[in-house]
């Protein structure tokens, strides 16, 4: 049976990497005694995939996963099994048995949410910031220099940026929401995002990162876009 | 530390997974009174994968009250950081800087991590010496291997604990925690802690020199003991193991359930300090370890076990203990590794056991090239018993393997140089006489040479090692004489910093004043070989009127008075003096499982009753 399951990430463990979330749940699901699928081969591995990565350093209140088990279980149980098995700063917070033939999380996927942070010297205020999101919004682009295999290149991600929306700016520090585009080829990253505000608002600083949601399309039993 | 703070450091670090704690099994406290800081000099990956501070993490946690918190050495980013941002640095359970602690004790496994030790204070605003700290300062302490000879480091620590550190370090504390009740002076509190076997306070003794040299010890106290003697932990089997294995989220060197199967090694190789300082043998019955494997296996979740020892070869039940871990294990996918098999005690049946879970990388240390020299350093090993674990490897379906050996030894010609590369063609050979349909592809057999270094309390603390420009040719000879062998491949350790290693193995007090000048010209991690200063450690040499020459190349007269026999390490000078005379008439000395070669003297009945 395939399990879908959704987990917060807090700030104890932001600063794992993608690499270190996956060998850290799959030592919990062995702790939880998990009557895991191994996939076959001479190194077998457990049967888990993920919708998409959380860069390092970001928090987040539900990344989506999928694993495959050997028995039947419920998802209560999984989640209360799991959960007494991970560390503080990782927590299941939503699951249910995907049905046969259920897609994959990665094809469904179409969006996510953040919270961007920015820590900013000197402070901005509420209008300065309200006025950063809204020049970007109305923007045809918006040039951020992007890492790609080839090095560093200018890259327009407007057409990302799905919303934006200013939220508070106080005490050197501004929120913002922002939904970007997400899927299996790519998306807005937050970090670029914060970068092409840190310049129309011509300051410097540091930034953190929230996942709100996930988004997906072709399930109401995942969350929605809309 | 605030979250803020901490997320600015985290933020620029290129790992910052190093300082963020919170692993499985991590210890969380809410009442405590006292504060120990058990801190490793190295980095995170190197630290956490340390059997001995495994156990004293649980060891000490275990105690009513007691709050052991963990700190490695911040790596040179997280350095910067923390003194741009003018942070302390900050243990990984609580993040509290070092100086709200009790005790700081430092493992030192190396030491070519000495320097490390000093950025963690310096991060700690603690001063290096203890001479120049007061009350107000933590209590700072080391233990590890590298204590026999503690005079390398007898200015900076307070105390210094030589041996096994789990019954030791819970006495330690008990005895600091006392004292902080009574209320009693540092002085006071030092006094009471040399009263603890195998605690040496440096404070309490003074090196003479004359004419440049080590002459003696002298007493500065009455009530200090003569020579602090090394602990030993007699019955393993009931002492405290790991237990609940800490669990870290990135990778560390060895990631997985590490069992010790038992502790000391009866072999008796002459260069081998471990071999020396960690005896007598001490076994963990079966029952015991296949209960602490499933144990362990079960509280963390590895799917590795790794049975660690010496020489787990050796180990007396090893043939009814392999079978039934490695099944116990396949049924919850669980591979078992022998980190440390000796040639003569593999075994065909447990090859191909072995490889039905794994197959991991196959090594062997024959130590050196041919018979003679091989019987100077006492590794009872011969060509056939190679070349014979080998074939069976290779009919196995291995067909990689790795050999160790070490060049510079004793009496060493460049007969027995030529002898690594014959060795290793005869290796090839064993190989590729197989028939095609019996062997693998992709054949490699990889020659690993690290220069000797002479350790104190091994039979071979008296002589000389080679210079540098002597390893450099022949390393280069090594390398001709393997061309043409098929599948070999050459690893050369550099050999510069086996000098330093020379150095501070067999160092005096002096070196103290060496070890602060190199770190204030900026020596950090001098073990990674792109951060090792070799100019700066020149200065720093000569800066305290010191030649390394005299420290490394220098063989020593059989009745030098030698530093670091302030301790007694148990094993006697005489017993190692008779090994050297036996190792230049190249005579070996047998395994002393079949009988006592009497190295403890006196105390021979009393710690081995085998
Ligand atoms: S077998 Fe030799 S080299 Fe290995 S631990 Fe024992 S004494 Fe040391
Ligand atoms: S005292 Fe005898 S039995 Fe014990 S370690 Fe030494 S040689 Fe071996």
């Amino acid at each position: 049976m395939k399990i879908i399951a959704a987990f917060e990430k807090t700030k104890e463990l932001s600063y794992t990497s993608h690499l270190d979330v996956q060998r850290t749940l799959q030592r919990a699901f062995r702790r939880a005694n998990l009557p895991l699928a191994f996939s076959r081969g001479f190194n077998p591995h457990p049967k888990l995939s993920f919708a998409t990565a959380l860069a390092t350093g970001y928090t987040s209140e539900g990344e989506w996963l999928e694993v495959e088990l050997d028995k039947e279980i419920t998802p209560e149980d999984f989640i209360e099994q799991v959960n007494a098995a991970l560390p503080k700063g990782m927590r299941f917070v939503r699951a249910f048995v995907a049905d046969d033939g259920f897609p994959t999380l990665s094809k469904m996927l179409v969006a996510a949410r953040y919270l961007v942070t920015l820590y900013t010297d000197p402070p901005v205020s509420a209008q300065e910031l309200l006025n950063a999101v809204r020049a970007i919004m109305d923007s045809e682009e918006v040039i951020v220099e992007k890492k790609t295999k080839s090095g560093i290149r200018p890259a327009n991600i407007r057409p990302e940026i799905r919303e934006a929306e200013a939220i508070s700016a106080s005490d050197r520090t501004a929120v913002v929401a922002v939904v970007g585009t997400l899927n299996a080829a790519g998306g807005l990253r937050a970090e670029t995002f914060a970068r092409a505000l840190f310049e129309r608002l011509s300051v410097n600083g540091r930034f953190t990162a929230h996942r709100t949601a996930l988004c997906f399309e072709g399930s109401d039993k995942l969350p929605r876009l809309r | 530390m605030n979250d803020r703070t901490l997320d600015m450091l985290l933020s620029r670090v290129e790992k910052p997974a190093r300082y963020i704690g919170s692993e499985w099994n991590m210890e969380r406290k809410e009442v405590y009174d006292f504060r120990f800081a058990l801190c490793f000099p190295d980095v995170y990956e190197i630290g956490m994968s340390h059997l001995g501070s495994r156990i004293l993490y649980r060891v000490l946690n275990d105690m009513d009250g007691v709050y052991c918190e963990r700190c490695y050495a911040p790596w040179t980013d997280m350095e910067q950081a923390l003194r741009e941002l003018n942070e302390p640095l900050f243990t990984l359970e609580t993040k509290s800087p070092l100086k709200d602690f009790d005790v700081v004790g430092f493992s030192l496994l190396y030491e070519m991590c000495c320097t490390n030790v000093l950025t963690m204070l310096d991060l700690s605003g603690i001063p290096f010496r203890s001479a120049d700290r007061d009350e107000s300062c933590p209590l700072i302490v080391a233990g590890g291997p590298c204590t026999v000879n503690p005079e390398p480091i007898a200015e900076i620590m307070d105390a210094i604990l030589i041996g096994d550190g789990e019954e030791l370090e819970p006495e330690l504390v008990a005895c600091v925690r006392q004292a902080k009740r009574d209320g009693v002076s540092r002085r006071e509190l030092l006094l009471r802690l040399s009263a603890i076997d195998g605690v040496y306070v440096p404070s309490l003794y003074r090196p003479v020199f004359e004419n440049g040299r080590y002459v003696r010890m002298e007493r500065l106290c009455e009530q200090a003991p003569e020579h602090p003697v090394r602990r030993v932990v007699r019955d393993l089997d009931h002492a405290r193991y790991i237990g609940r294995q800490l669990v870290p989220h990135m990778q560390i060197v060895h990631d997985r359930v590490a069992v010790e199967v038992m502790r000391g090694c009866t072999r008796g190789c002459r260069f081998c300090q471990a071999g020396y300082i960690y005896r007598p043998v001490r076994e963990r019955r079966k029952e015991t370890l296949l209960d602490q494997t499933r144990d362990l296996v079960r509280c963390t979740g590895y799917d590795e076990v790794s049975l660690l020892s010496l020489s787990t070869g050796d180990y007396s039940e090893l043939h009814e203990l392999l079978p039934r871990i490695i099944d116990d294990m396949a049924e919850q996918k669980v591979s078992v590794s022998l980190p440390s098999l000796r040639i003569d005690s593999i075994l065909k049946d447990d090859l191909e056991k072995m490889q039905t879970v794994r197959k991991g990388g196959l090594t062997f240390a024959p130590e050196a090239g041919t018979q003679r020299m091989r019987d100077v350093i006492n590794k009872n090993v011969t060509e056939e018993d190679l070349l014979r674990a080998v074939t069976d490897a290779f009919t196995a379906g291995w067909c990689g393997v790795k050999l160790y050996f070490m060049i510079g030894l004793p009496t060493e010609t460049d007969e027995d140089i030529l002898g690594i590369a014959e060795l290793a063609r005869k290796v090839s050979n064993a190989f590729y006489r197989l028939p095609k349909d019996k062997r693998g592809s992709g054949f490699r057999v990889t020659v690993s040479v690290s220069t000797f270094v002479p350790k104190p309390w091994t039979a071979f603390q008296w002589c000389a090692q080679d210079r540098q420009e002597e390893i450099v040719r022949k390393q280069q000879l090594l390398k001709t004489a393997l061309k043409g062998v098929r599948g070999a491949e050459l690893h050369c350790h550099p050999s510069v910093l086996s000098v330093l290693e020379a150095v501070f193995s067999r160092g005096d007090r002096r070196l103290n004043g060496v070890l602060i000048d190199a770190y204030r010209r900026g020596c950090r991690f001098d073990s990674w070989a792109e951060h090792f200063k070799p100019d700066a450690w020149a200065e720093a040499f000569s800066e305290n009127g010191l030649t390394m020459d005299e420290y490394a190349h220098r063989e020593r007269a059989a009745d030098e008075p030698l530093p670091w026999e302030i301790v007694d390490a148990l094993v006697t000078p005489a017993y190692l003096l008779r090994e050297w005379n036996k190792a230049q008439e190249a005579r070996t000395t047998k395994d002393c499982r079949q009988g006592c070669n009497g190295c403890f003297g006196e105390h021979c009945e009393d710690y081995c009753r085998v």
